[in-house]
């Protein structure tokens, strides 16, 4: 990723002077090109003017809310965005997440971190994008074109509730999607409220594809607020296989 | 209690207060019992030879005394006595009586009837003083168990205002003296009319006399008495007195009758120390709500430098001019872990905030134990640095219906005491079992254990042990908001020690919801 052809852009929205001082280093670092935004007018126009390939923008903007900058952004723009905040409450999450974010990081945070979730959110747009229908994660191997999940290379049986769960999963690997927004996917409007039901067929799920579904490394939970994909292997790790 | 003093006083005195009672409803119901006695000795003559016998009419004169009291008693003496001499005496129809030794029986019928009077009337009254003094006392002690309780000075004003209707007898309105915004409040939710109200506030403007009352008529003619609770001091509020509908002489009475309770009632609530007390709750609840405001709002701006801080830092540990040099990436460490720890203790700040604020709603929701468990050793796996965590979970776990992220922040509470004070290499086990209708999660260590006084005040807030507070940096909230969080969600804590440096085990318990099974089974598939 050290490669200035390749190197991916990233914006960096935040009021505050000292935060983007040290994302810009920890960006750089690690490969990236940085830009900057101190306020959500002028997020919302480097966005447009240039090639943007990551967002990180924080929520508290002098000018405009920061939920309101991703709507407008998302309302023209894939592009993955990870939202900072200082708030951390579930609901607050839900609430981004179902508007289009796609990672959320509650500030003060290490800069590994905000680094590992900006790959696995980058990762996901290249696999969009070479429209790859396999997914590997760990020893599981989802196909998502024949409808097919296997582990180790042998093929699962799973219930039609099960698959259509790895299925809305496996469509952003290593993004969160909301127990409302599966609830509704799987099982209709009326049993949004019903998060049992979503939690037996994850512990079946877990008790398939797992190792240990006691500590799942696959599939993953996102404590009040949805579960996750463990991001996908790199599909160097796939050839080589 | 201007009522005892009438007893010993003179007989006048005392026969008023004896009639008073029953008053004419005694004298007639006295005179009805005579009838009936008179009727049914006239029966009973008609079927059997039997002489008269004049002591049958003890029985109306002792009914009279205990249930109406003196007057009625002597009523019914009279009345049997000259039934007696009227219907059954020689020559019958008049009052003479012929015979020397039934004048004598009758004389002597008197005079046993009057003292059976007089001694059951003296009974009944010295029963019913008992009887209203118990009342007296249970009225006082759960006012002053109200007092006790009180967490703000409406609180107090409450029980006073109930107070005050319990022993007035009437319906009360109590207005706070120096209400929050200024201008006072009633205390109950009473329907006190605007005139009465703009009295009020004249009174406590100092408009109107407030030590010794002022009457006024509200617009349905009903008459209600306002007045300074204390002729003394206005802190103990005014109070607005329905009187009803009263003429002026019964109105006097009433005022004098309340005059008395109310100086009473002042003087004990005097003695109870309520005035401090109001005082103290109220520097309670101002101190509370500031420090409260204060450590809010400072720790949220503490973690706006604090965000760049903790950044700026993981940003040195890692680049390689630094990672490169053993020094300065020790220093850089350095740097990031303690300002991790300080971002804990800004979180730990704002939880119990949460908690004193009373802003603390669990929202319940169908959880995993696993996914807790598993989210709590994930959030502090980097800070357990060298001691290894040993999670067992038994199969087959029921769900529970909890707030996940409260139980996880609890859990991850006691894996960080426990990663505190055990030795560096020891091992920290979770354990999650089914026990009965509570599902149960300990955390056990090897490490400092707990003493006699630590387990004792374990819960309370602030609290730090002794070996620990020079050692060991910590604030003494952690465990305090874990309680809290457990709490509030319907469960419990239990922290156990075999003994000083013997390890500690903390198990909290959570209900286990009584239809989990079958819920559990129906939404399969």
């Amino acid at each position: 990723m050290s490669d200035a052809a390749t190197a991916p852009n990233v914006l960096v929205v935040d009021d505050e002077l000292q935060i983007r001082r040290f994302l810009r280093s920890g960006f750089e670092l690690d490969g990236y090109s940085v830009s900057e935004a101190e306020n959500g007018r002028e997020a919302i126009r480097a966005a447009t003017l240039r090639p943007t390939d990551l967002i990180i923008l924080d929520l508290a903007l002098p000018d405009l809310d920061g939920s309101q900058v991703l709507e407008r952004i998302r309302s023209w723009s894939n592009v993955p965005i990870i939202i900072l905040s200082v708030k951390s409450s579930e609901m607050e999450k839900v609430r981004l997440f179902e508007l289009g974010a796609d990672d959320y990081v509650t500030k003060p945070f290490g800069m590994a971190e905000l680094l590992a979730r900006s790959k696995v959110v980058l990762r996901r747009k290249a696999r969009a994008t070479t429209g790859d229908s396999v997914i590997r994660i760990d020893h599981l191997k989802i196909d998502l074109a024949a409808r097919n999940v296997f582990v180790d290379d042998e093929r699962l049986t799973l219930t039609p509730k099960e698959y259509r769960l790895l299925q809305i999963l496996a469509q952003y690997p290593g993004n969160v999607v909301t127990h409302q927004e599966l609830l509704k996917e799987i099982w209709g409007l009326p049993h949004i409220n019903d998060t049992h039901y979503l939690r037996i067929v994850v512990r079946k799920l877990r008790q398939k594809i797992e190792s240990d579904p006691n500590h799942p490394r696959i599939l993953l939970t996102e404590l009040g607020v949805g579960y996750r994909l463990a991001p996908p292997s790199d599909p160097s790790d796939a050839q080589a296989n | 209690m201007s009522r005892m003093r009438l007893l010993p006083q003179g007989t006048i005195q005392w026969l008023r207060a004896a009639a008073q009672p029953g008053g004419t409803t005694g004298i007639l119901g006295a005179l009805f019992l005579v009838t009936a006695v008179t009727l049914v000795l006239e029966v009973v003559r008609s079927f059997l030879d039997l002489p008269p016998v004049v002591v049958t009419y003890l029985v109306p004169v002792l009914i009279a005394a205990i249930r109406w009291g003196f007057l009625a008693a002597m009523t019914a003496t009279i009345a049997s006595a000259g039934s007696a001499a009227y219907f059954f005496y020689k020559p019958v129809h008049t009052f003479y009586v012929e015979d020397p030794a039934r004048r004598l029986g009758l004389i002597l019928f008197a005079i046993v009837a009057v003292v059976t009077a007089y001694l059951a009337a003296r009974m009944r009254r010295e029963s019913e003083i008992v009887r209203r003094r118990e009342k007296e006392i249970g009225d006082l002690y759960a006012f002053s168990r109200r007092l006790a309780g009180g967490h703000s000075t409406s609180d107090i004003f409450d029980a006073i205002e109930k107070h005050l209707a319990t022993v007035v007898g009437r319906r009360v309105a109590l207005f706070e003296p120096r209400g929050p915004s200024g201008r006072s409040e009633p205390v109950g939710e009473n329907g006190v009319p605007q005139k009465v109200r703009e009295t009020v506030a004249a009174v406590i403007a100092g408009h109107a006399d407030g030590a010794a009352g002022t009457a006024v008529a509200d617009e349905h003619g009903n008459r209600w008495l306002v007045r300074t609770v204390s002729p003394k001091t206005p802190d103990l509020g005014v109070v607005a007195i329905d009187l009803g509908h009263q003429t002026p002489e019964s109105e006097q009475e009433i005022r004098a009758r309340i005059e008395a309770v109310l100086y009473d009632a002042a003087s004990t609530i005097e003695k109870i120390g309520l005035a401090h007390a109001i005082t103290e709750v109220r520097m309670r609840a101002e101190s509370e709500r500031f420090r409260d405001a204060l450590i809010g709002s400072v720790s949220h701006e503490l973690r706006t430098p604090l965000a760049s801080i903790l950044g700026a830092a993981t940003v040195l540990c890692n680049a390689p001019a630094v990672a490169g040099e053993a020094r300065l990436a020790a220093l850089a460490n350095v740097v990031r872990d303690e300002s991790e720890r300080l971002n804990n203790e800004i979180q730990n700040l704002l939880d119990a905030t949460r908690i004193t604020g009373e802003a603390l709603q669990p929202k319940l929701e169908w959880a995993e134990v696993a996914d807790i468990v598993n989210a709590a050793v994930e959030r502090r796996r980097i800070r357990f640095g060298s001691h290894a965590v040993e999670v067992d979970l038994a199969d087959e776990m029921p769900l529970i219906q909890v707030d996940a992220v409260l139980i996880e922040k609890a859990l991850g509470q006691f894996l960080t005491n426990a990663a505190k004070y055990s030795p560096p290499g020891s091992k920290i086990r979770i354990r999650g079992w089914r026990d009965g209708e509570t599902l149960a999660l300990a955390v056990s260590d090897d490490g400092a254990g707990l003493t006699a006084e630590d387990s004792a005040r374990l819960g309370e807030r602030f609290f730090r042990g002794r070996r620990h507070v020079q050692s060991t940096p910590g604030s003494g909230l952690g465990f305090w908001i874990a309680n809290a969080f457990v709490a509030a969600n319907g469960g419990t804590i239990e922290a156990t020690s075999a003994g000083e440096n013997k390890g500690t085990t903390v198990t909290m318990r959570l209900p286990i919801p009584a239809n989990v099974e079958q819920l559990e089974s129906i939404s399969s598939e």
